[in-house]
């Protein structure tokens, strides 16, 4: 594999996303990450959002979720309350470089898996915990969410409408900005450790790195004592600045008016002289005392356009603009394609999935890039490879783990979530809208062969 | 400069501006590198950036750029002259990095393409972060936050169901495009050090965003549908919830084996003992009605009160805090959170601290953001020149 990470192996007792997707992205640059997961405690990143929505079969193998997170891991699973699960983590251990775990301290107390107790076995390791709310304090032990951290850290207080309560994304937002802060920590231990042959501890508050990401909003209170109103998508240096209703159903292009040229270009695209030729708006002041007006008039003008042919023009022109894009105008968008953003990963043949494409990541390296992508790992799928070729376990030894259930191929108990149909799932709202050729449209795009 | 830093002997030279690049060079600075920052002549624009300190507008008082130019050295350099350019190349013959976030367009037109820094110095890390990348045919499309909400598909599952899609308060966007320049530059970093290979980092602020949506593509490539923004009742059991006095985020515990009973009993709820309620499938079936009675149960309950008594049955409950209560919260008390850091003139500023905490290569602030060319006479008489050069320097406009 490629990247420039080749070498650098990682244990990563992760679930969902915060660990998950930091190690994912430090797998896809060349590290050996093995994913521990049980047969006991089935993550539920296996158990929704599965493909075809069907839960028959070895449905855990089929989560999107999972899929997402773990790409270019291999997989082990591993009964860690069970002293001959944890001997095999101890082995794990011994002959890694990174102990990567998003699980409470209690959790890692509980397991004998503080770095204390780690640096017995192997005194150059690098520990990574992420937590919601960091690994000591009053609150270490709370468990947490992405959007409990996007609440403790300030950030969900400050965003919304105006007017109204606080709003958050459809996602756990946090989680990726304390993966994203991870994947920083880890890589400034490695480079310590290359400096001077000492690993460490490090302790990942996801509530912290949300924090250090609104120095706007904690400054303005810390210093002056304020905490302004929730701005909806308003600019408080620039008008028109907002999300604008286009053609369509639930279509829209935001716009961000940052100069006086920007403006008069703005009136030209949008065939209204008169705005450009109207004092009440010729510059950013007396635009952001008119900001609701003027809101209203270009709403009104944007709605008759499709919002990707009136981003083309506004572009044309050096305006600022975006049409907001879905997943599909994702998926097929020819600029992300160009930078082969989205990339294919053949899924394991007893999955039944064909190739699917997945995102990739927000870098490329010139010299060192990543790798041709592989699936996250079925359940237990590198067990044999881990177990035998990497700790040198033999046969009966591993048939023993298996007779224990310390590893396993196959959930004990498994519970797939199945949704309500996709009319059912429409009608709710959780989804826009459905198309039942997406399979084929995206073979083609993506050029996989059926 | 820090000695017992991860990054202690790293050379970082920093032409970025805003706060995308500075937030990564800051990430890289505050745990130990030596970064020098270059600025144009009238400074970065950064510096113009509000909230200021009191209120007082003013270049050496924005409380964004006092934040993310901690432990940088400043001085100014205009690269549009041979003079300016020929000092950067001065200063990147021993760099281990430069980190650019100009238009993709800009750097070529300076001079400084790839080919140029590479024959220069072939150690150096070339590390960039634009709107939408260096290739591919929108890489001159102009950006701002919200443009890459909209472009990167954070935006369309953002806000009320129907309701214009609404971005998060602040620069988030950039923040985390940011944080990826920094662990992008330092992978390039590590293999520098392992094999004195320098090479090109290219960082998108919209793939940034667009490699962060969970499941969102997911959904289409798996099902083919496509994600909206969701009404309030979609049986979602840890949707936000308005409480007497605030907002919290309820959590009765992950996955599809959550006991019901113990949900029902924990909000002493006997409404919700109902079987179109009690497994995960059959509450997708009856989200509304769902939402409308736990609207009605959380309505009454107080949000300490019932975050406290939920973590005491570890349900993972979260609380919404202002600014005030997140620097006011124990927690991040205990943890010493909040860092006060004299500025000389304006005094002790509280700014928030370490993202993460390492034990042996600490986070810390061992000099504030600089001021405007603070650092001219020092770093370009480390490079031999004299006072009078530096006067014609000055006068030329070229620092």
């Amino acid at each position: 594999m490629a990247g420039p990470l080749q070498g650098v192996r990682i244990v990563e007792m992760g679930q969902l996303i915060a660990i998950p997707s930091a190690m994912k992205w430090l797998a896809d640059m060349g590290a050996e990450v093995i994913r521990l997961e049980s047969v006991q405690r089935l993550e539920s990143y296996r158990t929704d959002s599965l493909y075809h929505n069907d839960v028959e079969g070895e449905f855990w193998n089929r989560g999107a979720n999972f899929y997402e997170q773990n790409r270019n891991k291999l997989g082990l699973t591993l009964d860690l309350s069970r002293d001959e699960g944890r001997a095999v983590l101890r082995d794990l251990i011994a002959v890694a470089d990174v102990f990567a775990e998003n699980f409470t301290p209690r959790v890692i107390r509980n397991f004998g898996l503080e770095y204390q107790d780690l640096r017995k076995i192997r005194p150059d390791i690098i520990m990574v915990s992420s937590t919601g709310y960091g690994f000591d304090g009053p609150w270490a032990n709370f468990g947490a969410t992405g959007p409990a951290t996007e609440g403790a850290a300030g950030l969900a207080f400050m965003t919304g409408y105006k007017g109204g309560g606080p709003v958050m994304s459809e996602i756990p937002y946090t989680d990726y900005t304390a993966g994203e802060h991870t994947v920083a920590a880890v890589m400034l231990a490695l480079m310590h450790r290359l400096n001077t042959g000492q690993g460490q501890f490090i302790d990942v508050s996801q509530t912290q790195t949300c924090s250090a990401t609104i120095p706007e909003a904690l400054l303005d209170w810390t210093v002056n004592g304020r905490i302004k109103e929730r701005p909806g998508n308003e600019d408080a240096a620039m008008s028109p600045h907002g999300c604008y209703p286009c053609a369509g159903d639930d279509r829209w292009i935001a716009i961000a008016i940052d100069s006086d040229e920007a403006w008069y270009a703005l009136c030209r695209v949008m065939g209204r002289p008169d705005w450009a030729a109207d004092d009440r708006y010729s510059d950013v002041l007396l635009r952001i005392r008119h900001r609701d007006e003027l809101d209203k008039m270009l709403g009104f003008e944007t709605r008759s356009h499709d919002n990707l042919e009136l981003m083309a023009k506004l572009q044309a022109e050096d305006i600022a603009a975006g049409a907001v894009l879905d997943s599909e105008d994702l998926l097929f968008n020819e600029h992300l394609n160009e930078r082969r953003f989205y990339e294919v990963v053949e899924h394991h043949p007893d999955t039944g999935m064909p190739p699917l494409p997945y995102a990739g990541r927000p870098w490329k390296l010139s010299e060192t890039p990543a790798g041709e992508p592989q699936a996250a790992p079925v359940m237990g799928q590198h067990n044999q490879r881990i177990l035998a070729g990497l700790l040198g376990k033999t046969d009966d030894e591993i048939a023993a783990l298996e007779a224990l259930n310390v590893i396993g191929y196959a959930p004990l108990t498994p519970r797939g979530v199945r949704r309500p149909s996709l009319d059912e799932q429409v009608r709710q709202g959780r989804m826009q809208r459905y198309t039942t050729d997406y399979a084929e449209r995206v073979r083609e795009w993506f050029g996989i062969e059926s | 400069m820090l000695t017992n830093g991860a990054l202690a002997g790293v050379k970082v030279i920093d032409l970025t501006h805003h706060i995308a690049g500075p937030y990564a060079t800051k990430l890289l600075a505050d745990f130990g590198a030596d970064v020098l920052k270059v600025e144009r002549p009238g400074g970065d624009p950064a510096r113009r950036l509000p909230p200021f300190f009191h209120d007082e507008p003013h270049h050496e008082k924005s409380l964004p750029f006092l934040y993310l130019n901690t432990n940088k050295r400043s001085i100014t350099l205009n690269l549009k002259t041979n003079e300016g350019r020929s000092i950067l190349m001065d200063l990147l013959s021993d760099a281990d990095v430069l980190v650019e976030n100009f238009a993709p367009r800009v750097m070529p037109s300076l001079g400084l393409d790839a080919e140029t820094l590479e024959a220069h110095n072939p150690r150096l890390v070339v590390a960039s972060v634009s709107n939408f990348g260096q290739s591919g045919p929108w890489r001159d499309y102009k950006a701002t936050e919200i443009v890459e909400y909209a472009l990167g598909g954070l935006m369309y599952i953002f806000g009320a169901y129907d309701r214009e899609p609404l971005k998060h308060a602040m620069n988030q966007a950039q923040f985390k495009a940011g944080t990826n320049l920094a662990s992008a530059t330092l992978m390039a970093l590590y293999h520098q050090r392992l094999t004195g290979q320098g090479q090109r980092v290219d960082v998108s602020i919209q793939e940034s965003i667009a490699s962060a949506l969970r499941d969102v593509t997911n959904n289409y490539t798996y099902v083919g549908a496509v994600r909206r923004r969701q009404p309030n009742h979609t049986g979602d059991l840890t949707r936000l919830r308005a409480v007497s006095d605030g907002y919290v985020l309820p959590n009765p515990g992950i996955g599809a084996s959550l006991d019901w009973q113990i949900l029902v009993d924990f909000l002493d709820a006997p409404e919700l003992d109902d079987p179109r309620f009690d497994n995960a499938s059959a509450r997708l079936e009856n989200a509304e009605a769902l939402g409308e009675i736990l609207d009605q149960i959380f309505a009454t309950k107080q949000k300490q009160d019932i975050f406290y008594a939920a973590h005491q049955k570890r349900f993972i409950y979260g609380v919404i805090d202002s600014p005030a209560e997140t620097v006011e919260n124990p927690q991040i008390r205990a943890r010493d959170y909040f860092v006060p850091i004299e500025h000389g003139g304006l005094g002790e500023i509280a700014f928030p601290g370490a993202p993460f905490l390492m034990n042996r290569s600490p986070w810390a602030v061992n000099s504030t953001a600089p001021a405007l060319g603070q650092h001219n006479a020092e770093v370009l008489g480390a490079l031999g020149y004299g006072s009078q050069h530096l006067a014609y320097l000055t006068a030329s406009e070229v620092i």
